[in-house]
């Protein structure tokens, strides 16, 4: 048994090594692509989702939202809640928002959005647009003439607008006209412009909570209450936490709040990513069948030499699976090469999806599902014609 | 001790029935040179394939040491092969990847035998054989009477019980034949190397202890033709 693997292992790799090398080199380049194929296309749509739930947490609500409970407009005695749910441990911070419509106005042009009413210290407790402050400052708790605008609604040069709303060229210590739905008016100064590259978030403005209620006739009450929890990824748990602390008020994780699009994303996705694997799988199987056979047909008299020497046919056939073995691993290998280079160049230069960039991420377990697979069936594709042809009558095989 | 009896090899070609060999039998006892003789197409490789269980015949029995190998399974006839054979072939039938060194300790390695005891015995046999500077070399670098010395060491690498040698000299020239020649002489007589080959050439007729001559599938005439060692054996 172990002086059949070792003969195996001669014969493979003398023929790797005294082989064509243009060959073997072009074999593993080829197994390489495909393993990059094999990790790239899941590593984007990891990142996707990445970008998605990272948007989501870090700018638009949160990691939980606590929303009026149904045929009630808004959420009373905020105060309070906040206090209930602030005293859960493992929650960071909660922002009371309100939520609302409006026309902005600035020099003749005019733009529907939305309006939240914030109160920037819990703000800061939970989102992170005020680090994303491109020009100017983020609110502050006094202020009631200021506004921040986001890069899209403001119009900010470079910011790509795609038919979403903008006021074309709104900079900070601009003022700006902003229509309530109740009808009200009121001219605030721009104070800040942020860009979070979440299309969602860079459309809306900001002014503070005790503005906007002023205005709405509100008092201690909220459209939403976002919440940050310590860690991310246990949004479950915590809303079953909020809702034992007696919480009347509906409590979504922030995929829920999507509604399913996420889910429904990622479902297309896995669909594209199937037939991509499928297809790359179905690309190696045909290159190293094609590879093996040809090698296999051209040694043929030596394999029927082998035989007639007393070499067994399973050791010949080895060889040969170890020979696919090792353009496997080296292609492997060369593979999360060039696909490290490539997630460097995206994470320097990532791709722009509507909810913000996207980087690769590549998961290990990707990369494994990815060799194990390729591994397959390489051994498959491989082991088929070496079979076929060492199984072959001795004097045929010899004469060729 | 070879016993070849009544063997026929029938070939099917299309609608046509070639009969290569129709009812051969031979004994070859242990230490005997025996030679076959015969025009082309009169069975003599056939034989040999069969004898050297290459091919198996359409009917009769081979016995070799007492082993009836035609009852023996593909997987037992290729250890007995690698075992108790050695084959020549007419066209050397080297691994053209490997080196002569290689291309000789690959039977050993098969057997499992320690490294430093088969590159011992394989260097030794290609210094016996006159290629002790040739080791290293691979078949393209190395002459039609190199790549034969080659092949006869590695059939004999293995101590085999029978040396069977199919047309050795065909594609060499008669000095480099003589030589080859020579080698077999030597084997046989120093060594007690029983030895069956193949060949067509008239002046080969002087090596062998007895020669077989085949004629249309069986044997024509058999006769004992050297009694004394060969003056190139060297005994």
């Amino acid at each position: 048994m172990f002086s059949g693997i070792r003969v195996s292992a001669f014969l493979a790799w003398k023929s790797i090594q005294r082989g064509s090398q243009g060959t073997l080199a072009l074999t593993i380049m080829i197994i390489a692509l495909i393993f990059v194929n094999l990790v790239f296309l899941p590593s984007i749509i990891s990142g996707v989702v990445v970008t998605f739930d990272t948007q989501s947490i870090d700018f638009d609500v949160g990691n939980l939202v606590i929303e009026p409970r149904e045929g009630s407009r808004y959420i009373d005695g905020v105060d309070g809640l906040q206090k209930k749910v602030e005293q859960i441990p493992g929650i960071t911070g909660t922002s009371p928002r309100i939520t609302a419509g409006a026309t902005f106005f600035y020099r003749g042009r005019n733009a529907a959005s939305t309006l939240y009413g914030i109160t920037p210290e819990d703000e800061r407790s939970v989102t992170r647009i005020a680090e994303y402050m491109t020009a100017g400052e983020f609110l502050s708790g006094g202020d009631t003439d200021a506004i921040i605008i986001g890069a899209t609604l403001a119009g900010t040069e470079g910011v790509e607008e795609g038919g979403l709303p903008s006021l074309e060229g709104v900079e900070v210590g601009d003022s700006v006209e902003v229509a309530y739905p109740n009808g009200e008016t009121r001219t605030y100064r721009v104070k800040g412009i942020f860009e979070t590259q979440s299309f969602g978030v860079d459309t809306a403005a900001f002014v503070t909570t005790r503005e906007m209620s002023g205005v709405l006739g509100l008092d201690d009450q909220a459209s939403a209450i976002l919440v940050k929890t310590a860690v991310n990824g246990r949004e479950e748990a915590y809303k079953r936490e909020i809702l034992s602390y007696g919480v009347q008020e509906d409590v979504l994780t922030f995929r829920e709040k999507s509604g399913g699009f996420v889910e429904q994303a990622i479902q297309s996705f896995n669909i594209i990513n199937a037939i991509s694997t499928l297809v790359s799988l179905i690309i190696a199987i045909v290159v190293v069948f094609i590879v093996i056979f040809i090698n296999t047909v051209n040694r043929r008299r030596q394999i029927g030499i082998l035989k007639a020497i007393g070499i067994d046919q399973q050791i010949i056939i080895n060889s040969y699976v170890l020979q696919v073995l090792f353009i496997t691993a080296v292609g492997a290998l060369v593979g999360i090469g060039l696909n490290a280079g490539v997630t460097t160049y995206l994470t320097a230069y990532p791709l722009v999806f509507p909810g913000g960039p996207v980087y690769p991420d590549v998961e290990a377990s990707a990369i494994l599902r990815s060799i194990a697979s390729l591994f397959a069936v390489s051994v498959v594709a491989g082991y088929i014609p070496a079979w076929r042809i060492a199984r072959e009558d001795i004097l045929t095989a010899i004469r060729g | 001790m070879i016993v070849a009896e009544n063997l026929t090899r029938v070939y099917t070609m299309g609608r046509v029935e070639v009969r290569a060999l129709a009812g051969v039998s031979l004994e070859v006892a242990r230490g005997e040179f025996v030679g076959i003789m015969g025009a082309s197409g009169s069975g003599k490789s056939t034989l040999l394939h069969i004898l050297g269980l290459l091919d198996r015949p359409t009917s009769g029995r081979v016995t070799i040491d007492g082993t009836d190998v035609l009852a023996l399974s593909d997987q037992r006839r290729t250890q007995f092969r690698l075992n108790r054979l050695g084959y020549v072939f007419q066209d050397y039938a080297l691994i053209g990847e490997l080196t002569a060194l290689e291309n000789v300790y690959l039977t050993s390695l098969v057997r499992g035998a320690p490294k430093a005891e088969y590159l011992e015995r394989s260097t030794d046999i290609l210094r016996r054989v006159g290629l002790g500077d040739r080791i290293d070399h691979r078949q393209s670098e190395l002459s039609g009477g190199e790549q034969q010395r080659v092949a006869i060491a590695r059939a004999l690498v293995n101590n085999p019980s029978i040396l069977l040698a199919d047309e050795p000299c065909a594609n060499l020239d008669s000095q480099t034949s003589k030589s080859i020649l020579d080698l077999f002489a030597r084997l046989n007589e120093e060594l007690d190397q029983t030895i069956v080959m193949v060949s067509h050439e008239d002046w080969h007729k002087e090596y062998f202890c007895r020669i077989v001559t085949l004629r249309d599938g069986l044997i024509g005439e058999m006769v004992e033709c050297r009694k004394e060692p060969h003056p190139g054996g060297g005994a």
